[in-house]
């Protein structure tokens, strides 16, 4: 099987196949695989390594990202990143946005995805109506929610129509309320991911284990407790990862809602990058800032992913 | 002979080393040509652009040059405000970027100290319009502000000025108001609008270089030039008329003269949207509003906030009211609104040196300007001709508009001219933090501190 597989890729192959044996197989395999990579690898290594490098040397800059004449100032702006607190700031709404994002779209995501994989009438409508948000535009929704959130916006409205109207305020505008608003947003939006790929995973469990557990007289919650929760927790590490590295990188619904406001209660790494970088032309400072939060993305994906693999250890044991 | 694998290697090792060579090298981009005329004067096809004017201006002014120069094609670009660094700095870094594009002065959206590298000295093309006294007949807030590492990297088509409110007279006169000139009255004023559910004052705190303006009118309020010289680090910013002034703002949303939420309204396009579509009766602008005082300018900005039937309401300016109880009202300051630069990089280099020269210093040019009435034209001799323009109540307007272009031209203030993006962003902070409860002394501290850590960064460079 293995010869005729080979041979299907042309004679020189073949031909070391026969003459080489396994060792000289691998060998003849790559080159044979190369043009088909190149351009990939091209791209990563010509484009996003390349940037990554380059950011790593602007952030020993002091550049306002145009003056000919850049000034080195040697690992200076990391030490200044360590000593201010808008950075953070930053770091904790991540590190909040990350939880309650994370933990509301998990129990949305999961109990929409179980919800729809019984019996229900409508289901595809409902599927359609949790994947909406996902493919609108952040762009495009920042101004509803901007009315809506005002003042004098449509949720106060409805608060007063309700008989709820001593709840209403100015949500935007506070630093209490502005940053619940923004994973509210995230939330309302990124759901219908998280709903997919667990509708998916359930799809995936055997249905055997799910009639097992009926017969031995499972309730629907232990069944879910107790045999589909455990069923995908790989789609939970992996969307664990994605809600991280995602929350790491958050810009454009803060930037469009409230740009980073009021009094840096809605900033994140992204937002903070954007406007040192911009605005304020501290384009050294802000290419450290993005390097730290490469190194935290991809420290919070080894730990996420290490930690799996132990739980992954631990269940075979 | 088949090529063996190891053969292969070093080839694709070149041909991978070949290619990231030139991904790299054409990232690195080359260094900036001479500047030098390209292309012919009179003829050719530009991109200009800009976050100012906006298109109803803008189309004004190039159907004007198309007069003068009708094989000359102009195609303007409105970029946001918040968004204009970022679309063009790369732009200007790349060898597609606009032929003319906008600066300001100062900390100012396209900062010119920053962007002065892409542009080409103009001080020539100016002498050869208006002579060898060139310097005289243009206003010196447009030539001193745009002039950058000894060259005139751009010319300012106009000037404009902060520190007015402008009101909604139709609404005033529905419910038997008058304008506020104190503090008291404009309290007033707020409670007979919000009886009749009418929005009294709006603005988007959330954006907050338009803070600056506001605390830097009452600043003037307090005591004049204060607020100028903490700018020019004359003063220190814990100076008593500054905290005094951090305090009347705050009472401004304390007091519910800002409307509810303002810390989290932008004032482009939120609060002008607002004024624009009549919910609210006063916002804080300044001169660039007189555009809207013509039936054209109104028309158009209030279908831009989404009115579906436009109909056009008399915007009046009114003095900054007395909020100190000083008699120090009225105060203006001002810059270079935005000059035009040429991109040393264009291929149409004299064409669009054409295009920056005739708008910023031609008589026809700056007529334009001046009947648009989006900028105080940079040419002295330049005036609004009333008769061309088109006003909405032409009878209210006029004198106020008049009055308002003759006080401009004794202001010799700045607004953003004197201020580092760094103490621009400081003042927003301070602005938010009080308006949020924080002390007035304690967030003037906050802009000290600021203040020394800008000085002492510029020191080093």
């Amino acid at each position: 099987m293995t010869s005729t597989m080979f041979k299907a890729r042309g004679p020189r192959t073949a031909h070391r196949v026969v003459a080489g044996g396994a060792g000289v197989r691998r060998r003849g395999v790559l080159p044979s695989g190369v043009p088909w990579i190149m351009p990939a690898f091209v791209l990563v290594v010509g484009l996003i390594y390349y940037a990554v490098v380059e950011t790593g040397y602007l952030s020993t800059l002091d550049w306002d990202g145009t003056y000919p004449y850049p000034t080195h100032v040697g690992l200076s702006n990391y030490r200044a990143i360590l000593h201010d607190p808008i950075f953070w700031k930053a770091i904790w709404h991540t590190a909040v946005f990350f939880v309650v994002t994370f933990v509301a779209q998990t129990f949305l995501g999961f109990l929409f995805a179980s919800l729809l994989h019984s019996r229900i009438r409508l289901a595809r409508l409902y599927k359609v109506l949790v994947f909406t948000p996902v493919v609108l535009a952040p762009a495009t929704m920042a101004p509803v929610f901007r009315q809506m959130f005002a003042a004098d916006g449509q949720v106060n409205w409805l608060l007063h129509h309700i008989g709820l109207g001593f709840a209403a305020q100015p949500w935007l505008a506070q630093s209490s309320t502005a940053l619940p608003v923004i994973m509210f947003i995230t939330v309302w939006q990124f759901t219908g991911i998280t709903f997919v790929l667990y509708y998916a995973a359930i799809g995936q469990i055997d249905p055997q284990t799910l009639e097992a557990a009926r017969i031995d007289g499972a309730s629907n919650v232990r069944t879910l407790v107790s045999i589909v929760w455990p069923g995908v927790r790989g789609t939970t590490v992996a969307l664990a990862m994605l809600g991280v590295i995602g929350a790491l990188k958050t810009f454009d619904v803060p930037y469009l809602v409230t740009v980073g406001g009021p009094n840096y209660s809605t900033e994140f790494l992204g937002t903070y990058i954007y406007r040192i970088s911009l605005p304020q032309a501290h384009v050294g400072y802000g290419a450290a800032l993005s390097v730290l939060l490469l190194v935290l993305a991809l420290l919070a994906a080894l730990v996420i992913a290490g930690r799996a693999r132990r739980e992954r250890g631990d269940r075979r044991v | 002979m088949p090529r063996s694998a190891t053969a292969a290697r070093p080839r694709l090792l070149g041909a991978v080393t070949a290619v990231a060579a030139l991904l790299l090298g054409g990232c690195a981009g080359g260094p900036l040509p001479a500047t030098e005329d390209k292309g012919p004067a009179d003829s050719g096809s530009l991109t200009w652009w800009g976050w100012t004017p906006d298109e109803a201006p803008a189309e004004a002014y190039i159907k004007a040059f198309h007069k003068a120069y009708p094989r000359i094609k102009v195609t303007y670009k409105k970029l946001t405000i918040d968004g204009y660094n970022a679309a063009l700095r790369p732009a200007l870094a790349s060898s597609v970027g606009p032929d003319v594009y906008a600066v300001a002065p100062g900390s100012g959206n396209g900062p010119v100290k920053q962007y002065s590298v892409f542009g080409v000295d103009l001080a020539p093309a100016v002498r050869k319009e208006l002579g060898p006294g060139w310097r005289s007949k243009l206003a010196s807030i447009g030539v001193g502000s745009l002039t950058a590492d000894g060259k005139l990297a751009a010319l300012s088509a106009g000037a404009t000025y902060a520190g007015s409110l402008w009101i909604d007279k139709d609404l005033f006169d529905r419910y038997g108001l008058k304008a506020p000139a104190d503090y008291a009255e404009w309290k007033h004023v707020c409670a007979v609008f919000a009886a009749h559910h009418v929005g009294c004052f709006v603005q988007g705190a959330a954006q907050t270089a338009f803070n600056e303006d506001t605390i830097q009118a009452i600043a003037d309020n307090v005591r004049p030039g204060v607020w100028e010289k903490a700018m020019a680090g004359r003063v220190p910013w814990t100076d008593p008329t500054i905290v005094k002034a951090l305090g009347l703002w705050q009472r401004l949303f304390k007091d519910g003269i800002m409307q509810s939420g303002a810390l989290g309204t932008m004032q482009y396009p939120d609060a002008n949207n607002a004024f624009m579509s009549g919910k609210y009766a006063m916002v804080m602008m300044g001169t660039w509003y007189m555009q809207y005082a013509t039936r054209a300018g109104s028309t158009a900005a209030i279908s831009g906030a989404g009115v579906a039937h436009p109909k056009p309401f008399t915007q009046v300016p009114i003095p900054f009211p007395d909020m100190a109880g000083t008699g120090h009202v009225g105060a203006l300051f001002g810059d270079a609104d935005f000059g035009l630069a040429v991109n040393r990089r264009s291929k149409h280099i004299a064409a669009a040196t054409t295009f920056a020269t005739w708008l910023g210093t031609s008589a026809a040019g700056q007529q334009t300007v001046a009947d648009v009435l989006n900028d105080v034209p940079a040419l002295k001799a330049a005036t609004p001709d009333w008769n061309a323009v088109k006003l909405t109540s032409p009878d209210v307007q006029r004198p106020a508009l008049q009055k308002l272009l003759k006080d401009v031209g004794r202001s010799t203030e700045p607004r953003f001219a004197t201020v580092s993006a760094d103490m621009l962003t400081a003042i927003g902070e301070a602005s938010t933090t009080v308006a949020s409860g924080t002390s007035p002394a304690k967030a003037a501290a906050t802009l000290q501190e600021a203040a020394e850590k800008d000085a002492a960064a510029r020191r080093t460079h």
